[in-house]
């Protein structure tokens, strides 16, 4: 598909590797509109991107910014559902008496913003692509903790939800010319990774991959354009790891 | 430091012998996570044969604690 001139969505796309893959699909020439819920952060974009205000776990919000879009722009060909939040808890925590067990509101949470995210998102643009005759693509960002992460009970489980629905919707929308694919990035150079881990186990991380580094959000943003321009990846999970798995 | 403890230790928190000393605590190793508190709990009850409770896992935040615990457990670090 050609990237140039396409109307691209970006989720999450305000921080982090969201920024990464919206500035990567402008380079290309690709009209970017970032959606975000951090307000700051939107408006430190400048002019960059067309922005909106957006909580991709609340339907009304996705539906009523989807549709805006569709009125300024005339339609959406790409959706990036990039928007997550790396989380953290053990089923069991052997150190915490009062609360040992995960607690449901935050496992509860974890899936709302990782994995209902990507169902509200896709479906409020599908809706749109299907009327409108769009032959476009989603891209999914999942993690290589869908293979199951230990202290990652609830976003291991999201993201291999998300998985399970970019091959699910690969076949069902394949034929009306809307691709679906995921990339799931290992451990990558971004805020979110250096405050979710400690230093200490960043080291072990990388003395664990094979290149003997941490991925720059750039690559995630090149895997993203990578199987937007092939026609012929479809419901594919693109890890980009740099070799490690876990 | 009693040696088998260290090797005990050592193994847990993927740390060479002499890193083991009494002072070292959760929050100096990266890796002493609720997750590695069961690995270590489990080494900790095969090696000396004891059965920790919560109460004794909760305590178990540094070296020189986890040999404070092990001897109240009755286990002979041979100090
Ligand atoms: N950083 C990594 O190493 C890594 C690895 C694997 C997967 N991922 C995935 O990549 C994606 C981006 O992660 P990141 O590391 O850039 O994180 P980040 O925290 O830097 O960025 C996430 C962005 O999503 C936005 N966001 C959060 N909740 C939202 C909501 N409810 N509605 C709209 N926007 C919301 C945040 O404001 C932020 O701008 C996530 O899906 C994450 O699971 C990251």
């Amino acid at each position: 598909m050609e990237i140039k001139g396409a109307v691209a969505l970006v989720t999450g796309g305000a921080n982090g590797l969201g920024l990464a893959i919206a500035t990567f699909l402008s380079e290309q020439g690709a009209h970017v509109v970032v959606g975000d819920l951090d307000e700051d952060a939107l408006s430190g974009l400048g002019g960059e991107f067309d922005h909106h205000v957006l909580d991709v776990t609340c339907p009304d919000n996705v539906t009523k910014v989807v549709n805006d879009i569709v009125k300024k722009h005339g339609r959406i060909d790409i959706l990036v559902n990039n928007a997550g939040v790396i989380f953290n808890e053990p089923l069991v925590n052997i150190m915490n008496p009062e609360g040992m067990i995960h607690d449901y509101t935050r496992f509860r949470n974890s899936i709302a913003v990782n994995l209902d995210s990507v169902f509200l998102m896709t479906g409020a643009v599908v809706e749109h692509m299907i009327k409108g005759r769009t032959k476009g693509c989603i891209v999914n960002i999942s993690s290589i903790s869908a293979r199951g992460n230990e202290g990652q009970t609830a976003y291991s489980a999201a993201k291999s939800g998300v998985n399970a629905m970019t091959v699910t919707w690969s076949k069902e929308l394949g034929r009306m010319g809307i691709r679906c694919n995921a990339i799931a990035p290992g451990f990558i150079n971004t805020g979110s990774t250096n405050s979710a881990l400690t230093e200490t186990t960043i080291n072990h991380i990388v003395a664990n991959t094979p290149v003997r580094r941490l991925g720059e959000a750039k690559e995630v943003a090149q895997a993203v354009v990578s199987v937007i321009s092939n026609d012929f990846i479809n419901g594919t999970i693109l890890e980009v790891n740099g070799g490690i798995t876990i | 430091m009693n040696e088998k403890l260290v090797s005990v230790l050592a193994e847990v928190f993927n740390l060479q012998p002499d890193q083991i000393v009494p002072e070292l605590t959760k929050e100096n190793v990266g890796s002493w996570d609720s997750l590695k508190q069961m690995d270590l709990v489990i080494s900790l009850e095969r090696q000396y044969g004891v059965t920790l409770q919560v109460e004794d896992i909760i305590q178990l935040v540094s070296v020189a604690k986890i040999a404070e615990v092990l001897k109240r457990k009755g286990v002979d670090l041979g100090d």
